[in-house]
C-alpha cells in the first residue's frame, strides 16, 4: 500500500506540474466563460446595430392609445417610438415609403371589432418587428374584453387560457403520495445532477490520460525498473490514484468557477442550497465508482498498446466507451422511468451517468433499483480491477508490439 | 568478504510449451562480479527477472541471504533491465529522487548521492534537465545512476554495455569494479565476451536455456584454453581424425581445423603429422573464450573439447 501511495504522489505530481495539463486546467473555465459571456455580448452589440428604432405612427379612432404607448414603454424589449397621428394621415403614409423602418397601425372601431389590424409598413423593417407586433394583442384584446363589459373576474378565467397536466394512470394521487418516502419533488435534484455529471465525465476524461500513461511506461521502458520495487498491482493502483486525484483537482478548479457562475447567472435558482443535499453523496458516490470502472480498465488496456497512433480498432473501442451513455440522453430525458432508461442503469459502462441523470430527472426515485444499480456497478468495478490486473501485468512487459484481443484473451484466463 | 549474498537452484521458466530456461544454478557472492552469457535469446533476461521476481519462476529457488522468503529484497537490490528507460518529461533529479523513494532511501542522501555521481559521469549541473534533452548515452547514465542510488548489497545489472560507446563503457567497467571492490555483490549479462573477461569473476555461459559452462573466470579460461591446429591445404577430414590427442575435426574448404586435448604435449603431437598432408599453412593456438561462445551461438561441436564441464 505504501508503494502505491507512492506512485499515486509520483503520478499526480509528474502530471500537475505538467505545462499542457496546467494549460487545460485552468483554460476549460475560460472557455466556459466565454461561451456563457458571448451570446450576451453578442446580442447586446446586436440591438445597438439595432438602434434604428421602429418609428410606429398610430392612428387611433378609438381611443386606446394611451394603454398601448404605457404597454409598449413597459415592454424593455420593444425598442419602438410611438407616435399618435390625427389627421396628417398622407404626410405619414409618404414618411413610411420613404424611409426604412416605419410602419402605421389603424385602430378603427371595425378593427378592434373583427380583431383585424391593418398595418402599413416601409419597404424594409426590424427583422423582428412581426413577431413583436403580436405582444399589442394583449392590450388590444384588453380592450375588446372592456368593450363586452366582462367583470374582473370573467377577464381572469378568459386570459388565464388552458393548461394541460400529466399524471399518470397508475400513480396514486397527490394526497397519498404526501406519505411517499422521498420529499423530493421532480427536478430538485437537477443541480446535484449537473454537478456529478460534471465530476463524473471530468475524472472520467482524466481516467482515459491513464491509457496514455500506462501505454507511455511500457513505451519508456520505466516499468521493468519500477516493477523492481513493488507488484504490478501496486503499480496499477497507484496510477488509478494518482489521475484520481488529477481528475478531482480539475473538477474543484473547474467547478471553482463553475458554482459561483452558476449561482450568479442562475439569480432565481438557490444553487447552494440544492446542491448540499443528501442525495448528492450517492451521486458522487456513482460517479466515483464509474471512474474507478473506467480507469482501471483504461489502465489496463493502456498496458497492451505501446504506441497510441499505432493502436488498433479493439483499444480504439474501448476508449469509445465513456461516450456510450450519450445515446441513453435522449429516452430519458423523454422518459426517466422508461425501458430504455432501466437497462442503461444496469450495464456498467452507461450505469454511473445514466443513474445520475435519472437522480437528476426523477422526482420519485426507485431506490430499489438504484441501490440494485450500485450493486452490479460495484461488482463490475471489483470484475473490472481485477481483469486489469492480469492484463496490465502481463502487457507492461511486452515490448515492441501491441497486444491482439486475443492474445488479451489469454492473459486474462490465464 | 566473498560471502554468498544470493543463491539461485535449479530455476526454470517456460511459456505456453516452450521451456525458456530450465535448471539454472548459480550464486552471487559479496564483492564479485558474477557474469550470465549467451547469445541472444538464450535466456539470460529471463533468468533475471524470473530471479527478480518480476516474472513468475516455474520451478526453482531463489534464496537471499537474511531474507526468510524467497526471492530477492526489493529494498536492498538494485536493477538495470534491458529494456530501460526514463519517464520523458521529468527532470532527472527528480526521477533518481523518485526511485530512491520506491527503494525507501532517505532523499536528503540520495540527492546529495546523486549529484556525487552526476559528477563523476560527467553530467554535472545537469540534475535539474529534462529527461528528453538527454543523449541516449547520458540517459543510459543517469539509469545507471537510478539503480544504484539506495546504495544496494545486490546489484543486477541485464545488458550494462548495450548501447555505449567505448568510452561509456569504460566509464561503466571502472564504475561496476570500484563498487564490487566496495563489496557489493554484482550480477550482470552480456553477450559481449571481450567486456565480460575483462571485468567478470565468475562466468555462467548459458545456451538455449541451459547452462553450458560455469565457473571462475581463471577456472573456465584454464579448463577451456585447448590448443587448436589450422591447417591450409587440400586435405581429406579422415587423414587428421585417427591422430593422437585429436579430439574432433572440422573442415571448411581447404581448412581443417584440428581439436587438441588438453594435456597434448605439442612438441612430440607436431611429429605425427600424416606424410600425406598438404600443408600450405599451419597455425596452432588456444582456443578463446570469445570462440566457444560463438560456437555455442553458431551451435558448432566445439564443447567437446571442454568435457563434462563444471555442472555445479
Amino acid at each position: 500500500m505504501r508503494n502505491t501511495w507512492k506512485v499515486a504522489k509520483w503520478e499526480y505530481k509528474r502530471n500537475a506540474t505538467n505545462k499542457s495539463f496546467i494549460i487545460s486546467t485552468l483554460l476549460t473555465p475560460v472557455f466556459i466563460l466565454i461561451f456563457t459571456f458571448l451570446p450576451t455580448l453578442l446580442s447586446g452589440s446586436d440591438s445597438t446595430n439595432d438602434a434604428e428604432a421602429m418609428q410606429v405612427y398610430l392612428q387611433d379612432e378609438v381611443g386606446i392609445a394611451p394603454q398601448i404607448e404605457e404597454f409598449v414603454d413597459n415592454q424593455e424589449s420593444l425598442n419602438w417610438d410611438i407616435e399618435v397621428v390625427q389627421d396628417n394621415e398622407e404626410a405619414v403614409l409618404n414618411s413610411i415609403e420613404d424611409q426604412d423602418n416605419q410602419a402605421l397601425l389603424t385602430l378603427t372601431e371595425d378593427a378592434i371589432e373583427t380583431g383585424v389590424v391593418e398595418v402599413k409598413t416601409s419597404e424594409e423593417v426590424t427583422d423582428s418587428f412581426f413577431t413583436q407586433l403580436q405582444i399589442l394583442s394583449q392590450p388590444i384584446q384588453a380592450y375588446q374584453f372592456e368593450q363586452l363589459g366582462l367583470s374582473e373576474s370573467e377577464l381572469q378565467q378568459i386570459t388565464s387560457g388552458i393548461m394541460f397536466e400529466k399524471s399518470e394512470a397508475n400513480a396514486p394521487s397527490s394526497e397519498e403520495e404526501g406519505s411517499a418516502q422521498s420529499s423530493v419533488t421532480e427536478g430538485e435534484l437537477i443541480i446535484p445532477g449537473i454537478f456529478s455529471l460534471i465530476v463524473l465525465f471530468a475524472i472520467v476524461f482524466t481516467g482515459m490520460m491513464i491509457f496514455q500513461s500506462a501505454s507511455q511506461e511500457k513505451k519508456e521502458k520505466v516499468s521493468e525498473i519500477v516493477l523492481s520495487s513493488m507488484t504490478p498491482g501496486e503499480l496499477m493502483q497507484g496510477k488509478i490514484i494518482g489521475y484520481f486525484g488529477l481528475g478531482l483537482s480539475q473538477v474543484i478548479v473547474w467547478l471553482g468557477f463553475g458554482v459561483p457562475l452558476a449561482a450568479w447567472r442562475l439569480e432565481d435558482v438557490p444553487v447552494l442550497e440544492s446542491l448540499f443535499v443528501p442525495e448528492l453523496l450517492i451521486m458522487v458516490l456513482i460517479a466515483i465508482l464509474g471512474y474507478l470502472l473506467f480507469a482501471s480498465m483504461f489502465v489496463g488496456f493502456g498496458a497492451t498498446v505501446e504506441d497510441i497512433s499505432s493502436a488498433g480498432n479493439f483499444q480504439g473501442v474501448i476508449m469509445m466507451l465513456p461516450f456510450l451513455p450519450f445515446i441513453f440522453i435522449g429516452p430519458i430525458l423523454s422518459d426517466p422511468s422508461g425501458i430504455v432508461a432501466t437497462v442503461g442503469s444496469f450495464i456498467p459502462f452507461t450505469s454511473p451517468a445514466v443513474l445520475i441523470m435519472r437522480m437528476a430527472m426523477l422526482g420519485e426515485l426507485p431506490w430499489v433499483e438504484i441501490v440494485l444499480a450500485i450493486v452490479v456497478l460495484m461488482i463490475s468495478v471489483w470484475l473490472m480491477i481485477k481483469l486489469a490486473g492480469k492484463i496490465f501485468e502481463v502487457g507492461i512487459l511486452m515490448y515492441g508490439k501491441n497486444a491482439t484481443p486475443k492474445e488479451i484473451w489469454k492473459w486474462i484466463r490465464a | 568478504m566473498n560471502q554468498t549474498l544470493l543463491t539461485v537452484d535449479n530455476l526454470g521458466k517456460s511459456y505456453k510449451d516452450k521451456q525458456i530456461v530450465k535448471d539454472i544454478s548459480f550464486s552471487v557472492k559479496k564483492g564479485m562480479i558474477t557474469a550470465i552469457l549467451g547469445p541472444n535469446g538464450a535466456g539470460k533476461s529471463t533468468t533475471i527477472r524470473s530471479m527478480m521476481g518480476i516474472m513468475q519462476p516455474d520451478e526453482g529457488d531463489v534464496q537471499y541471504q537474511g531474507h526468510p522468503k524467497q526471492g530477492v529484497p526489493h529494498q536492498k537490490v538494485g536493477y538495470l533491465p534491458e529494456e530501460r528507460g526514463l519517464y520523458k518529461n521529468v527532470k532527472i533529479m527528480d526521477i533518481i529522487l523518485y526511485f530512491a523513494d520506491l527503494k525507501d532511501y532517505p532523499k536528503k542522501k540520495a540527492k546529495a548521492r546523486a549529484l556525487e555521481y552526476l559528477k563523476k559521469f560527467g553530467l554535472e549541473g545537469k540534475d535539474k534537465v529534462s529527461v528528453e534533452e538527454l543523449s541516449k548515452g547520458m540517459a543510459q547514465k543517469a539509469q545507471f545512476i537510478a539503480s544504484i542510488i539506495h546504495e544496494p548489497e545486490l546489484l543486477i545489472l541485464d545488458e550494462p554495455f548495450s548501447g555505449l560507446d567505448p568510452v561509456s563503457q569504460d566509464v561503466f567497467k571502472r564504475e561496476i569494479r570500484e563498487l564490487a571492490d566496495n563489496g557489493t555483490a554484482i550480477l550482470l549479462s552480456s553477450h559481449q565476451m571481450n567486456l565480460i573477461e575483462e571485468i567478470a569473476d565468475d562466468l555462467l555461459l548459458i545456451h538455449k536455456g541451459k547452462t553450458v559452462i560455469q565457473g571462475s573466470m581463471e577456472e573456465v579460461k584454464e579448463q577451456y584454453s585447448n590448443y587448436k591446429c589450422t591447417i591450409v591445404g587440400e586435405n581429406e577430414a579422415s587423414l587428421f581424425e585417427n591422430l593422437p590427442s585429436v579430439q574432433s575435426v572440422e573442415q571448411d574448404g581447404n581448412r581443417t581445423v584440428l581439436y587438441l586435448e588438453k594435456d597434448v604435449h605439442l612438441p612430440t603431437w607436431v611429429t605425427h603429422m600424416p606424410q600425406a598432408s598438404i600443408i600450405q599453412e599451419m597455425t596452432i593456438d588456444r582456443i578463446s573464450l570469445h570462440e566457444i561462445f560463438v560456437g555455442i551461438a553458431t551451435e558448432k561441436d566445439l564443447m567437446k573439447s571442454g568435457g563434462g564441464a563444471n555442472h555445479a
